[in-house]
């Protein structure tokens, strides 16, 4: 039996049995297609404060729903589905299901800022982008996205050796996001700087990377930075009722690798 | 000794045209069918007026108390116009207390009457008790009570207001906006978020009409400073589970049904004519406009005007109306009634 205006139903709430027995009475057949109902039968009001406890979300709840950062969205233009606005409300009216069906574009935001120009009642939608996406992370909803593992990988070897050695990130975030580091963009660029022959510079590539220079009397800087970076994260794992905190600082050793003494 | 003004109705407008006029010299009588003054703010125990933020029996107290101890008004409660004949400057009218007062114009100040909930049916009021109107918690956080489930007095951790339960609705012959039910209910979402912190509130709305500067100090803080939600939806009906009102609608924005639970509903009534306009209407001879409300002239000519020469109108009774613009009306409808009780040839001698 056709479904009648079956293009306004989502694919996944359409189940067909092809085999189906209720209550004794064999349904098998064209009667066995069900539509799953589309009702939203609560509110998860934890999800806006969440959010708001992120940095870049603390002003969701000032919207009114005009659309000016949709209206003004860089990527809209080139997905429609990419729609900040509709975000917004989903998380102020926590419909988490709705929100998660677009956790793999949400991270898509390019930061240009039209939407911060545009909004009128300075919701700041680009850091909602931002907070959203930290927090489907945060949650475990979507994987860390690679510009997060980089931005963990050049903020963890800052506080680390307070230096930042471009061969050594570079490497890191290869091995991190499971890249070969003979890419033919890398090799390309390597060919061309041994043509010109920045020697110093090659050179300091490959001391900072097998030697692992740090800034001398770091220790005490390391210690405040990373003590501000860990309260930070556990504010907002505890905003989120997560526990587990993750010393970022850390992450820029190996497993088993031990801190030298500075 | 000219003649005094009669002014029917003692709710805001009535007091202030009857404050201008003493003001002035003029006497006026103060004609009110219930036995105190103060009309719907003192009547229905209104908590924090808009946009003063002071509280009714404060701000209306204050007008009743300069006028019941001012000796140019008689002021006559528990009283009625029976009868009302005579020309401009010429009036004569019978009152329920048997004695007949001559007058030399009237000042209508007869007000609204609340829309009855009843009468939408679907949105469970009078069915289920932790539905109540916005007068109904106006009355919760003026006598101190505060705001609670009237079933078993419980806080509300989740109250939805719904908007335009009297109003914008042909369905029930109800056509206007009664203009200050939205700067009302955001006004009463704040108050509640203040009393109650883990109370969620939910608006639903059609157009929020929170005109002019109501803008930012009822629409933008109840969201910005208080987390109030607006949600665009008409809703279709409530119903109850357990101890659960069930709230059915469709939020337009997600284009999806919706069956929320919540432990109280408020409506947002809006302002019905006054149920004695069909009276009024007759025993002084003015027209009622398409609405039901007292029909009144255009601005440009005599201030506050009705059909009827003499007789002039104020405030609520003749439209949806804010209390200050009402006490505006009041103050503006006793200078035309002034011009006339100095009489024709005083006027001409300017």
């Amino acid at each position: 039996m056709p479904i009648h205006e079956e293009h306004l139903i989502r694919p996944e709430n359409l189940s067909t049995h092809d085999d189906l027995i209720i209550d004794g009475i064999d349904v098998s057949g064209h009667w066995s297609t069900f539509i799953e109902s589309r009702v939203v039968t609560d509110y998860n009001e934890a999800i806006e404060e969440e959010i708001s406890n992120l940095p870049g979300g603390e002003f969701i709840h000032r919207c009114w729903q005009c659309g000016s950062c949709t209206n003004s969205c860089t990527v809209n233009a080139v997905n429609p589905e990419f729609n900040p606005r509709y975000w917004i409300y989903l998380i102020r009216m926590g419909m988490e299901s709705e929100l998660l069906r677009d956790k793999d574009i949400i991270w898509q935001c390019v930061s240009c800022n039209k939407c911060t120009y545009a909004c009128p009642r300075d919701v700041f939608p680009e850091g909602v982008m931002k907070a959203t996406a930290h927090w489907l992370e945060l949650k475990g909803h979507t994987p860390k996205s690679p510009s997060t593992i980089f931005d963990e990988i050049f903020t963890g070897q800052v506080v680390e050796t307070g230096k930042i050695e471009e061969g050594r990130i570079l490497r890191s975030f290869f091995k991190r996001t499971g890249q070969s580091l003979m890419q033919d963009w890398v090799i390309t660029m390597v060919q061309r700087m041994i043509a010109r022959l920045p020697v110093k510079m090659l050179f300091a590539l490959g001391w900072g990377g097998v030697f692992k220079p740090r800034t001398s009397q770091w220790a005490r800087a390391r210690s405040a930075i990373n003590e501000y970076i860990v309260e930070k994260e556990e504010d907002h794992r505890q905003a989120l009722g997560l526990d587990d905190l993750v010393d970022l600082a850390k992450q820029e050793l190996s497993p088993g690798e031990t801190r030298p003494a500075d | 000794m000219s003649k005094p003004v009669l002014i029917v109705g003692g709710g805001p407008a009535g007091l202030a045209a009857a404050h201008s006029l003493a003001t002035i010299g003029q006497k006026s009588i103060l004609v009110e069918k219930e036995d105190i003054l103060g009309g719907a703010p003192i009547l229905s125990g209104y908590a924090r007026l808009v946009p003063s933020n002071e509280w009714a029996k404060d701000a209306i107290g204050g007008m009743v108390e300069r006028v019941e101890n001012n000796k140019l008004v008689t002021v006559k409660t528990g009283t009625k116009v029976d009868e009302f004949s005579g020309k401009p400057g010429n009036f004569s009218a019978k009152l329920s207390d048997g004695k007949t007062v001559k007058a030399a114009a009237s000042i209508l100040c007869t007000g609204f009457t609340h829309f009855d909930s009843v009468n939408k049916p679907e949105w469970g009021f009078g069915t289920f008790e932790n539905v109540v109107t916005t007068t109904q918690v106006e009355q919760m956080i003026s006598t101190g009570q505060g705001v609670r489930c009237p079933s078993d007095g419980r806080k509300p951790k989740r109250v939805a207001i719904l908007l335009c339960v009297g109003s914008r609705d042909r369905q029930i012959g109800r056509e206007w906006c009664s203009k200050i039910c939205c700067t009302v209910s955001a006004n009463l979402a704040m108050e509640i978020r203040e009393e109650l912190e883990d109370c969620h509130v939910y608006i639903y709305y059609m157009d929020i009409r929170t005109f002019g500067l109501y803008e930012t100090a009822y629409y933008w803080r109840s969201q910005e400073e208080f987390k109030v939600k607006y949600i665009k939806s008409r809703i279709a009906e409530v119903t109850q589970k357990d101890d659960k009102l069930i709230v059915k609608g469709e939020d337009t924005l997600v284009k999806r049904p919706i069956t929320i639970p919540f432990d109280m509903v408020v409506h947002a009534i809006g302002m019905d004519p006054n149920v004695d306009n069909m009276l009024i209407s007759s025993i002084f001879g003015v027209d009622l406009e398409p609405h039901g409300f007292l029909g009144k002239g255009n601005a440009y000519g005599e201030i506050g005007a009705t059909s009827r020469p003499g007789v002039f109108v104020a405030g609520a009774a003749t439209s949806p109306e804010s209390i200050d613009d009402s006490i505006a009306q009041g103050h503006a409808a006793a200078m035309s009634a002034f011009a006339l009780a100095q009489g024709p040839s005083k006027v001409a001698a300017e």
